[in-house]
């Protein structure tokens, strides 16, 4: 499953879910490190398809959202589940450690 | 399999037989990874920590030698680019440990582990933490270490910067394009950058530095509103949006310590520039102490450390 492009608008749908967890990434086309992690948010919506819906929103298209979650850094990656945020990362991070990070927060979460 | 990176099938948690491993992400790394290649060296990649290494954090770089001007993003972009077009391989995983068994290293990754003839660390250094009350607390809600990433979010914002070297000073002078206030803290009377970096800073009409000065405390409720600093009158608070932090950094060298040894100040110890006390194990970049700490130099340990791999393969 690929990462869906959603903007400031509907965030509230996408972090409602409660059959899934929700990670909404927050970045912008002139920052390194979120050109890095695309690949990454990539494969690890591949692998967790059926636990995490992955989302992403560009700070400069969504810029009163932003201000909404204190965006101040890029990327910044908030996992929600039935409308509360339950986790808050900043920065990088590579596949294997978000992907553990992400599948223990829905094991957490999910019945 | 596949013969140029001896990979079975394409599922994790299995063991692998390789000519060599490199570890990191950085210029030294995508310059070793370029040079691998082309020496037909069977090798994997393991981009660690954060791909393309600090530079991928610069702003502007103007000092690499052929181009002007080009953001560090770009030029580790078009460096990975170039290493995967002789047939450099890449995976995104994390170094656990590496250590010596008989004549090779068996290095342990997230989900797989890989006994190697040779290993080439360019794993570089993370920027250091200064260790204040505030810091972890307000990281991403106004404390930053990357004003190429952040600057954007300070605009017309009052915002703090620490240090004295060339990243500190770089790093305002990218930052005050977008902020309305600049104040700049620094422990010594003088810059330790360039003094072109320093002299373009000083003339800036929106920066100010107060030399003498230590950062005590970040103060807020839900993201920075102000600092406490130590000045030589005394303790001082000031009224800020933000803090960008460049007080040095740390060698990524943890779990290597069973493998090399060590410099007293956490980087691998090296002779003629990339042998390291493991007659099977090279080092380049940032996470050695070879003395200036540029891109161009990582290229240069980069494509060392792998023609020495190379060498020694025949």
């Amino acid at each position: 499953m690929a990462v869906k492009h959603i903007k400031g608008n509907e965030i509230e749908d996408a972090a409602s879910s409660k059959d899934k967890i929700s990670l909404i990434d927050f970045s912008a086309s002139w920052c390194g490190p979120c050109k890095m992690l695309d690949p990454v948010l990539n494969k690890v919506s591949d692998e967790l398809d059926n636990k995490v819906g992955f989302y992403h929103i560009d700070v400069d298209e969504s810029p009163s959202a932003s201000s909404q979650f204190g965006i101040r850094g890029v990327p910044t990656m908030i996992v929600f589940h039935d409308g509360q945020e339950i986790d808050r990362m900043v920065g990088f991070r590579d596949r294997n450690a978000l992907q553990k990070q992400l599948e223990d927060l829905a094991d957490s979460k999910l019945v | 399999m596949d013969l140029k990176t001896g990979l079975v099938g394409s599922s994790s948690s299995e063991n692998r037989e390789l000519d060599l491993v490199i570890a990191g992400g950085g210029p030294a790394a995508l310059s070793a990874a370029l040079y691998a290649a082309r020496y037909d060296i069977e090798h994997i990649v393991l981009e660690s920590y954060q791909p393309g290494g600090q530079a991928a954090l610069t702003a502007l770089i103007e000092n690499y030698p052929g181009i002007k001007t080009i953001s560090g993003g770009d030029l580790v972009a078009a460096m990975k680019k170039q290493a995967e077009s002789w047939g450099g391989v890449f995976e995104s995983a994390s170094v656990i440990s590496a250590v010596p068994i008989n004549d090779r290293i068996e290095i342990k990754a997230d989900s797989s582990i890989y006994s190697v003839k040779h290993l080439i660390i360019a794993t570089g250094a993370a920027p250091a933490k200064l260790g204040v009350p505030g810091e972890d607390k307000f990281y991403g809600r106004g404390v930053s270490y990357c004003a190429t990433c952040d600057a954007p979010f300070f605009r017309n914002s009052h915002v703090l910067v620490v240090g004295g070297g060339d990243s500190a000073v770089k790093e305002a002078l990218h930052l005050s394009e977008f902020v309305s206030e600049l104040t700049l803290v620094h422990r010594r009377d003088k810059f330790r950058a360039e003094p072109y970096l320093a002299e373009k800073l000083l003339s800036r009409g929106n920066c100010n530095v107060l030399w003498n000065t230590t950062l005590k405390e970040i103060k807020g409720d839900d993201g920075v509103e102000s600092v406490i600093l130590n000045t030589t009158d005394g303790e001082r608070e000031l009224k800020l949006d933000g803090v960008f932090m460049y007080v040095g950094r740390k060698p990524a060298t943890e779990p290597f310590v069973d493998l090399v040894e060590l410099n007293d100040n956490g980087t691998i110890r090296t002779r003629d520039i990339v042998h390291t006390s493991n007659r099977n194990v090279f080092a380049a970049g940032d996470v050695t102490d070879n003395g200036l700490r540029q891109i161009v130099t990582a290229v240069s340990d980069g494509a060392r450390a792998a023609s020495a791999v190379f060498e020694m393969l025949q």
